[in-house]
């Protein structure tokens, strides 16, 4: 507007600007809403989708023989559909809703924290009452979780919905790879959202949810318990309750594409930032030092595997998927510890997880029961074995200097002052900074024992109920794998499709009226059929 | 009329091909090929199991002759395509009763 304008113009001019200023305070999210938190919460938990679809779906897809990959591929998208319908229709509340069946978590406050006697105590910390997420109210409000009681989620219910989703989606895809080869569709269909509901949703309301493990003091950064030893004896059992795949799949069990391969694999390490950097909750100092230690314990991790190849096996080579192995193993075992250790802690986790499994894998698999049962891509060795020791390690390694949660402080309106390292490291007012106190910096062994306690829960619960659950879908389907004339086949047999088709050797039969069929559009326009234009003139 | 089918190693295509570019050769196929001989085969590691493969890659050409040119093309190819290490290949010539060229139905030496 001119300079020059009426007066009346200038009047209208500042009731413009009045309305701007006015529009300037006014923000279009509620207060307890911060823009960085929640926009890293997002973009985190997309991060960790992308390690499911496509990361570990090529992943897996690309390492199996080539009659095996379509079947794979099916199964990882239909397993993520799946766990999300679960998710929102009842299962999120079980594993991170605001209260447990029973009343021991009631509105996101534990209500037990004096001691009531283990039973009550374990059983009413147990699993979240379920129910759906589908409302406005439901998935805009505030989130509100025991997962979380120290400082007030600073995002709405979806934000923590969908970040906890891409987990429990990974979770059973994990573990597609001990029973690939020969598990039905249908019966993997049925055994996804059943073991997510009864495994998943327990063990992550246990340790995560703020249910009876989390209370006792077991911790879990990002799942080596709840989502990588359980995917993997869940795995191993489902593989032995299934039986193995045939003899001729398991001598070739030729990989079909390397380099697709390392596509998967590559985004399974990037997608890692936001898996163990998003659990934090905030964007915050712990976000950053989860995802360096996340990067620090891979490449250790992974160099490890490829050293102890190149030196200690019997073909004496750095072999490219022995890379690979180690890279999930440094990942897996850094999983639990991200944002509890220091980078000196990352470096030694990813390394002794590495180290150990790499012996596991080549003497162990060797040793009753391990060597009875086809876990065909050996998830009980890089997610089960490695997840195991690094729950453990947190207990040795943990460092009570590296806070998952400081304390920034707040002047009297609510705005963050001042705060030095030292005021963040130490308590301020209501809060209390949360780091775990490992063996090494306080001599105390007792999260080495609470975490040996969670441990052996999750192997129990994970081992029981997935061997019910098969069991179950083996009666209902008249047996839950296919047919050995099935097995035989693979791909083209189940799905009708082969994962490299050949242009030159396929010829369409049974032309019908499908959209976008050339024949039916030359009908529908009323032209008679003929050559595509300039099929003619070069005889 | 012969036709010479030769089984090389792979990267010696391209010396093999300018050289028989030179001597006025109308034509050749290739097709990539696995097989042995007195070459041995190798081993492979996937996931820490061995796997052995007696095959290893080679290509084979064929190329139609004139009975006149047979002889310093296999020469021109086997010249070529030596380095003196086992597992060079091998060269072969058949005889051919009857080539025509598809496009315009000639036959015999005119279709090379």
């Amino acid at each position: 507007m001119a300079w020059w304008g009426s007066q009346d113009a200038l009047t209208d001019e500042r009731g413009a600007l009045a309305v701007l200023a006015a529009a300037a305070h006014a923000v279009p999210y509620p207060s307890w809403l911060n823009t960085g938190d929640n926009t890293w919460q997002v973009t985190a938990a997309t991060f960790v989708g992308l390690m499911s679809l496509p990361g570990l779906a090529v992943l897996y897809a690309s390492i199996v023989p080539k009659k095996w990959a379509v079947n794979v591929l099916a199964m990882m998208f239909a397993g993520f559909s799946l766990v999300l319908i679960a998710w929102v229709l009842w299962s999120y509340k079980m594993g991170f809703g605001s209260t447990s069946i029973g009343g021991g978590v009631h509105n996101g406050v534990q209500t037990q924290l004096s001691n009531v006697g283990w039973v009550k105590h374990f059983f009413e910390n147990l699993v979240g009452k379920p129910g759906q997420v589908l409302n406005s109210v439901n998935e805009q409000g505030q989130a509100v979780s025991a997962a979380n009681t120290a400082v007030p989620f600073h995002f709405p219910t979806d934000s923590l919905l969908y970040f906890q989703f891409v987990f429990a989606a990974i979770t059973p895809l994990l573990f597609l790879g001990s029973v690939l080869g020969r598990i039905k569709f249908s019966a993997w269909c049925l055994l996804v959202p059943l073991w997510s509901t009864f495994v998943y949703g327990v063990d992550a309301f246990l340790l995560w949810g703020g249910g009876y493990f989390a209370q006792e003091g077991s911790v879990d950064f990002s799942g080596g318990y709840v989502i990588h030893m359980s995917a993997g004896v869940s795995g191993f059992v489902a593989a032995w309750v299934l039986g193995p795949r045939l003899l001729r799949d398991r001598r070739n069990a030729l990989p079909n594409n390397l380099v697709m391969a390392a596509v998967g694999a590559g985004i399974l390490w990037l997608g890692w930032n936001g898996f163990n950097g998003g659990d934090p909750y905030y964007a915050g100092a712990d976000m950053a030092a989860a995802v360096v230690n996340t990067n620090l314990a891979t490449a250790c991790g992974l160099m490890v595997w490829v050293a102890m190849d190149a030196w200690l096996s019997k073909e004496r080579k750095p072999t490219f998927l022995g890379a690979v192995n180690g890279m999930i193993c440094g990942l897996v075992g850094i999983t639990p510890c991200a944002g509890f250790v220091n980078g000196w802690g990352a470096i030694a986790v990813g390394a002794i997880c590495s180290a150990v499994v790499w012996i596991c894998w080549n003497f162990l698999s060797k040793v009753r029961p391990f060597s009875k049962v086809d876990d065909a891509l050996g998830v009980i060795y890089t997610h089960g074995i490695a997840g195991f020791f690094g729950g453990m390690l947190v207990g040795i390694f943990g460092d009570p200097n590296t806070l998952e949660l400081g304390c920034g402080n707040l002047n009297a309106s609510g705005q963050v002052i001042n705060t030095t390292q030292q005021q963040y490291i130490t308590a301020h007012g209501g809060c209390t900074p949360f780091g775990i106190n490992g063996l090494m910096y306080t001599g105390s062994a007792h999260q080495l024992w609470e975490q040996f306690r969670a441990a052996l829960w999750v192997i129990f619960w994970s081992a029981l109920v997935t061997f019910i659950l098969m069991k179950l879908i083996g009666l209902v389907l008249g047996g839950a794998r296919y047919s050995d004339a099935i097995l035989e086949v693979g791909d083209l047999a189940i799905h009708g499709e082969e994962a490299f088709p050949e242009e030159t050797l396929a010829q369409r039969i049974g032309v019908g009226s499908m959209a976008g069929d050339p024949e039916s559009t030359s009908l529908a326009s009323g032209e008679p059929d003929r050559a595509p234009p300039g099929a003619e003139g070069e005889h | 009329m012969k036709l010479v089918v030769a089984v090389l190693k792979p990267f010696k295509l391209d010396e093999v091909k300018e050289a028989l570019k030179t001597l006025g050769v109308q034509g050749m196929t290739v097709a990539e090929a696995q097989g042995f001989g007195r070459q041995r085969g190798h081993t492979e590691v996937y996931r820490g199991a061995e796997y052995e493969v007696d095959f290893v890659p080679k290509i084979r050409i064929e190329v139609l002759v004139d009975d006149a040119q047979v002889n310093e093309v296999v020469d021109a190819i086997v010249a070529t395509a030596a380095t003196g290490k086992i597992g060079d290949g091998k060269v072969w010539v058949l005889p051919v009763d009857t080539v025509v060229r598809v496009r315009t139905g000639e036959r015999g030496s005119d279709a090379i």
